[in-house]
């Protein structure tokens, strides 16, 4: 049976960001409509069953409700059965969930928060990120009829999903010793005092960043070591890059709709399996992926140790150059 | 956004001030002291502390029916508070208003409010004010997930928009309008999904999370103050209590009661204070201690004062500067 499932986060979105850049909002209604278009695309190529994420604005029942009445739904679908927290948690349990039933493929809404969540458990079911949230550097801007494809296409199993399908980098951190939390993109330390909102923006705040990978076509953080050095998902290496310096003056794209003035020490790789240590000497928070997370006192000792043990991540652009020379579009 | 400790901890004796002064009020209408209605604010202390430390004495707020933590927290004086749940001759509104109509214009409180929604329009008009009158100032708009479904609501963000007017309209998302959940009654999950139609920014954010609140509002009240126009900050709250003292709360679950428990803002404010060295436990409850005799102090206040005189009750109905009711 060829299974995919889908989590939608209803909070992504909708973060402090709108107010302290030109960040797009992203309603509830939209993520509904994405939900919808994604389910259309997948049944209509051998996806037997789609499992999705409960959540508070109920999307997937609302999608189930909608489909039905317009007599277009041809496939099962499944709320996940799970007691609903309205916090992060439901989206890590929706994805621990979807790993233990070994899904074809899991299709995650959301930022780069809510793609950090769900790879935190999507060990060997194949992700897609799909981006509604902030300053995103992970998920990427995708029509939902197409990702509900290529999300039947990775779940049938019916080609080399080595051609299309690829073992991301993610940063391991580890606080005094001990294995704590993983970022997808970037690690951010910070003399912020509280988690508070969540979401980092304060550049004055910033002293250091990991990435896994960067990009200059990116924003945010990827952004901000992006334009100093390109890392692609392919090389076997990231990067930190020390804010406290002036010694190198650029110019990058920090959120939506604000480009600034920064200044860095140089950049340092990190080959792959290779950690860099640091110890706090100031009290502060982690932000993982952009959000606020891990607070740490004066003298914790902190590696961030960059691996290939993240989420089977889709290139939905391939997969589907792939399904076409599989014949998944001719019509038998 | 840099906090010096001592706002910080002006932010927690704000929010142990309305905990205190609620409680306080739920104990004496139990008692049959109080008369009328008393809707308590137990439980979302985070939303005015962390929206009202952004502002300045001479900006303005709008309140609700649930508005003590409003008032306090805009810097409301604990005796003519009490003195006015108690009818007293030395409350705010002379006794005749109760606990839903507590104002104090000298610093900028425009009103606690009966009718659901009433506040939009006033705190847009304040808003044109400060606008006409071009100072900095900034009105902060409290209300409810309820009354975002009164058209007050909608004519008041529009007209903010269309105007840039320098308000900051805080809901305070409980989940319930009375006892009505907010699935029967909203087509939304998040309020802050009706700024897009507006055309001004809408974020949510934990309303039981006072930094989280002060970083939203903090934001939005710079906004106002660089003409930039209204904001809309959605904080998810909940309130201990039901909707008002005597409500059988049978409407909700006490699972729903207990998860929200865990999230209670003081204990959260608490153990931040402890684990970051703001404070130590001795003195907590040297703060516990001074509040609880100021509450005192303030019961003390409204018992011993009069009630109105008979004669009162037709006196400040209709304003003097009316010609035809002189």
């Amino acid at each position: 049976m060829s299974t995919i499932g889908i989590i939608a986060n209803p909070a992504s979105g909708k973060d402090i960001r709108r107010l302290v850049s030109h960040a797009t909002v992203i309603d509830n209604n939209e993520k509904v409509n994405i939900v919808e278009r994604i389910i259309l695309g997948a049944q209509n190529f051998g996806v037997d069953k789609i499992y999705i994420m409960p959540d508070s604005y109920m999307m997937g029942y609302k999608v189930q409700d909608k489909l039905k009445l317009s007599e277009e739904l041809n496939v099962e679908i499944e709320v996940l059965d799970m007691k609903i927290k309205a916090s992060p948690k439901d989206t890590e349990k929706a994805a621990q969930m979807m790993e233990e039933k070994k899904l074809g493929c899991v299709v995650v809404l959301g930022g780069d928060g809510t793609n950090r969540l769900a790879a935190k458990y999507l060990k060997t079911v194949p992700l897609i990120g799909v981006s509604t949230g902030t300053n995103n550097a992970y998920p990427k801007m995708l029509e939902g009829t197409t990702v509900g494809i290529a999300a039947a296409v990775v779940a049938s199993k019916g080609y080399d999903t080595n051609l299309s399908c690829r073992k991301d980098k993610i940063i391991e951190i580890y606080k005094n010793g001990e294995f704590i939390d993983i970022c997808l993109m970037d690690a951010v330390i910070s003399n912020e005092q509280y988690i508070g909102s969540k979401a980092i923006w304060d550049l004055d705040n910033i002293k250091k960043i990991i990435v896994s990978n960067c990009h200059p076509a990116s924003i945010g953080f990827s952004a901000i070591v992006g334009v100093n050095k390109h890392i692609n998902e392919r090389d076997d290496y990231g990067a930190v890059l020390d804010l406290n310096s002036s010694e190198n003056k650029f110019m990058a794209p920090v959120s939506a709709g604000k480009v600034v003035e920064l200044s860095s020490g140089d950049l340092e790789i990190i080959q792959i399996n290779q950690s860099i240590s640091w110890e706090a000497n100031f009290k502060g928070i982690i932000a993982a992926d952009g959000e606020r997370e891990i607070v740490f006192n004066i003298g914790d000792k902190f590696e961030f140790k960059i691996t290939r043990s993240g989420p089977i991540h889709v290139d939905v652009r391939k997969t589907m150059e792939a399904a076409v020379a599989e014949g998944f579009f001719k019509i038998k | 956004m840099k906090l010096e400790n001592e706002k910080i901890l002006n932010m927690y004796e704000n929010m142990l001030t309305i905990r205190k002064f609620e409680e306080k009020a739920q104990e004496l209408f139990a008692a049959g002291d109080i008369p009328g209605f008393v809707h308590l604010y137990l439980g979302e202390e985070a939303v005015a502390t962390g929206a009202c430390a952004n502002l300045n004495e001479d900006d303005y707020i709008t309140s609700t029916h649930r508005g003590h933590g409003h008032i306090v927290s805009k810097g409301g004086d604990l005796k003519l508070m009490m003195a006015e749940l108690y009818g007293k001759k030395t409350g705010y509104c002379k006794g005749k208003g109760g606990s839903m109509h507590i104002a104090d214009a000298t610093k900028g409180i425009l009103g606690a409010n009966g009718i659901v929604g009433a506040g939009h329009n006033i705190a847009a008009g304040a808003g044109l004010s400060i606008k006409y009158r071009k100072t900095d100032q900034v009105c902060v708009c409290f209300f409810g997930d309820g009354s975002t479904n009164q058209s007050t609501f909608h004519e008041a963000l529009n007209l903010a928009s269309i105007w840039k007017l320098p308000v900051v309209f805080v809901c305070e998302n409980n989940g319930y309008g009375i006892s009505l959940s907010q699935k029967f009654h909203q087509a939304i999950k998040d309020i802050s999904d009706r700024a897009v139609s507006y055309n001004i920014p809408g974020v949510t954010v934990d309303g039981n999370d006072v930094f989280a609140v002060y970083e939203a509002v903090g934001e939005a009240v710079n906004r106002a103050r660089k003409k930039q126009g209204p904001t809309l900050v959605e904080c998810k709250t909940y309130r201990h209590r039901g909707h008002f003292e005597g409500d059988p709360v049978n409407y909700r679950s006490k699972e729903e009661l207990e998860e929200w428990m865990e999230k209670d803002p003081i204990p959260r404010m608490e153990k931040y204070l402890l684990e970051n060295d703001v404070v130590n436990e001795d003195k907590l409850k040297e703060i516990s201690d001074k509040l609880d005799a100021e509450i005192e102090e303030a019961v003390k206040f409204a018992k011993e004062s009069p009630f109105p005189d008979v004669e009162a009750s037709v006196e400040d109905v209709y304003s003097d500067i009316v010609e035809e009711v002189k």
